[in-house]
């Protein structure tokens, strides 16, 4: 049996809150105000886009090994770079996730926690980020239509990023073939045969990551046309553009293929363009819908880390204050309770009773208060 | 308060779980209950308490303002919305942040998952399907004006205390006429008075 709780006394509602008069310098020039966030996020996407484009010079060899028909994609990749740093800065500049972002990275860098579980960062990425176990909790299907997509990306992503910076070159070094060398920085990493069966494998592994993204897409695009539950509240341009954009850059890089191989390259201009066309919206796209999970998602591993740490470290666990039912470790509750605090929500001690009991205890209130015909 | 929300009365809960089996046959989270039906004080008394979202107005949210995914996303008819599956993370912010204890989580699925107003219903103008099966009229969804044409006199408050803090909300609770002036207490205990803990 547990003790009738003490509730406070209702006060009279109060009148609206005056927020802060808008274009207040005090609060314009705060490190967190909206206009700082946009100056430090358009610093930090300035400075990855000069450092990519850098990194491009130097790493096609002054551009030597530059390919400039691959210019617009390299253009393409360092508008991205701006807007994934852009949108990550401010992202990070919100209170729930600097908190996390913060904590993630201290349990990161933190000795101790490495010499107790060396092997939980690696294990968390590769569950975690590489197979995503946890999609498999969420169905089956949808987790193997995932993997076919993610596989599909990674491969396609570090076939061609590098190749439209220039840092991957294949040269033959018997004029018209069959041998090939793969050069990375100018460096030679392996020598091929074209015509053996890595040789197909390195020429044709856009086609496969094509057809693996085809296969995906094609199932997400089908649920999201059937699945009443994917349906609900289901955007245009957040969920069904991105799967648009995947399958059209899969379809017309595979028909690039089809044309030179079986149309002699019969319309490989006006497809080559129509490629481009798509890859450079779908890049640029990235920051701005649904594609930005692939940025946001590595975040996940920091707040992870931060938990099993904690928990690893046999951190008092917090239990809750009327029913001590486990809540979660203390650190976690205390850095929610200080995002509470940042964000002005003033009930943050609320924080550390499980939800049943605040919904237990908001009962009794109604029943001993406001309305006792209630009992 | 939203034009058309639901109205909870728990004077009329007869605690039957109706609302309970009905909100798992919402499309958009089939097979599990996101309404909460719990008894204060369970072995004294048969008062029963329906929790659904109460979809916070001001401050808008709680749950998406310590969500660090950016995963709850408020749409403008003021339905707070279930986490978004590709970016919420499972970090449990939002569940205990929840001045009304509502939002859950599946810790294996890293997904949180909320009452959403029966979104793929009411979107189209159909009532929620708690509301559209609780047999008493404890959970009501409507307007104001079609609450009080049924029940005459009846009223609500869309306001509730957490120690100093007011929050108001886009769900209404149903309060005798001389207490509609004030915010319904949430329940959080005192814990100090005058600095000396008082637990």
């Amino acid at each position: 049996m547990t003790e009738p709780p003490k509730t406070a006394e209702p006060t009279p509602a109060p009148g609206p809150v005056q927020g802060p008069a808008p274009g207040n310098p005090a609060a314009e020039s705060s490190p967190r105000s909206p206009a700082a966030v946009r100056r430090r996020a358009t610093l930090a996407g300035t400075a990855v886009s000069v450092l990519l484009i850098i990194a491009i010079v130097f790493g096609s060899r002054l551009l030597r090994d530059f390919d400039s028909a691959l210019l617009p994609y390299a253009v393409a990749t360092v508008f991205l770079a701006f807007g994934v740093a852009y949108r990550y800065t401010v992202w990070i500049s919100a209170p729930g996730a600097r908190r996390l972002f913060k904590q993630g990275w201290r349990s990161f860098f933190s000795v101790a926690n490495f010499r107790k579980a060396p092997t939980a960062l690696p294990k968390m990425i590769a569950t975690y980020l590489g197979f995503q176990k946890f999609l498999g909790a969420r169905s089956h299907a949808r987790w193997a239509a995932h993997q076919l997509v993610f596989w599909g990306c990674l491969l396609a992503a570090a076939i061609t990023f590098p190749l439209t910076w220039g840092w991957f070159t294949f040269t033959s070094s018997t004029g018209s073939g069959p041998g090939y060398e793969m050069r990375i920085w100018g460096f030679k990493i392996i020598g091929f045969d074209a015509l053996s069966v890595l040789g197909w494998l390195m020429f044709h592994g856009l086609d496969i990551a094509a057809v693996l993204v085809i296969a995906g897409a094609a199932y997400f695009l089908w649920r999201r046309m059937k699945d009443r539950g994917a349906v609900t509240g289901q955007r245009f341009a957040y969920d069904l553009v991105p799967l648009i954009a995947l399958v059209v850059v899969s379809v017309t890089g595979l028909l690039l293929t089809f044309s030179s191989i079986f149309l002699h390259g019969g319309g490989y201009e006006f497809l080559a363009i129509l490629h481009m066309v798509s890859v450079v919206f779908t890049l640029i796209y990235i920051p701005f819908g649904k594609f930005f999970h692939i940025v946001q998602r590595p975040a996940a591993v920091g707040m992870q880390l931060f938990k099993y740490t904690s928990r690893r470290k046999d951190e008092e666990v917090l239990t809750c204050r009327r029913c001590h039912e486990p809540i979660d470790t203390a650190p976690y509750v205390e850095n929610l309770r200080g995002t509470m605090r940042d964000l002005d929500l003033g009930f943050d001690e609320w924080a550390e009773y499980c939800p049943r009991c605040k919904r237990v205890l908001r009962g009794n209130a109604y029943l001993d208060h406001v309305k006792k015909g209630f009992k | 308060m939203m034009g058309r929300t639901i109205f909870i009365d728990p004077g009329r809960c007869i605690g039957c779980q109706a609302c309970v089996s009905a909100c798992r046959e919402c499309d958009s989270h089939r097979g599990k209950s996101m309404i909460h039906l719990d008894y204060p004080d369970e072995g004294h008394s048969v008062a029963s308490l329906p929790t659904v979202c109460m979809h916070c107005e001001d401050p808008v949210a709680p749950c998406a303002e310590v969500c660090p995914a950016d995963a709850i996303l408020v749409t403008a008819d003021g339905v707070v919305q279930q986490a978004d599956t590709t970016r919420c993370i499972g970090c449990a912010n939002c569940v205990n942040a929840c001045p009304f204890g509502v939002p859950k989580i599946d810790l294996q699925a890293k997904l949180q998952m909320k009452c959403n107003l029966c979104y793929d219903r009411t979107a189209y103008g159909l009532a929620p399907m708690c509301a559209t099966v609780c047999p008493t009229g404890a959970l009501f969804y409507g307007t104001l004006e079609e609450l009080q044409a049924e029940r005459p006199g009846v009223q609500v408050a869309d306001s509730f205390t957490f120690g100093g803090s007011t929050v108001t909300t886009g769900v209404a609770m149903v309060v005798p006429a001389d207490k509609v002036q004030w915010p319904v207490p949430g329940g959080l205990p005192v814990v100090e008075i005058n600095g000396k803990d008082v637990r």
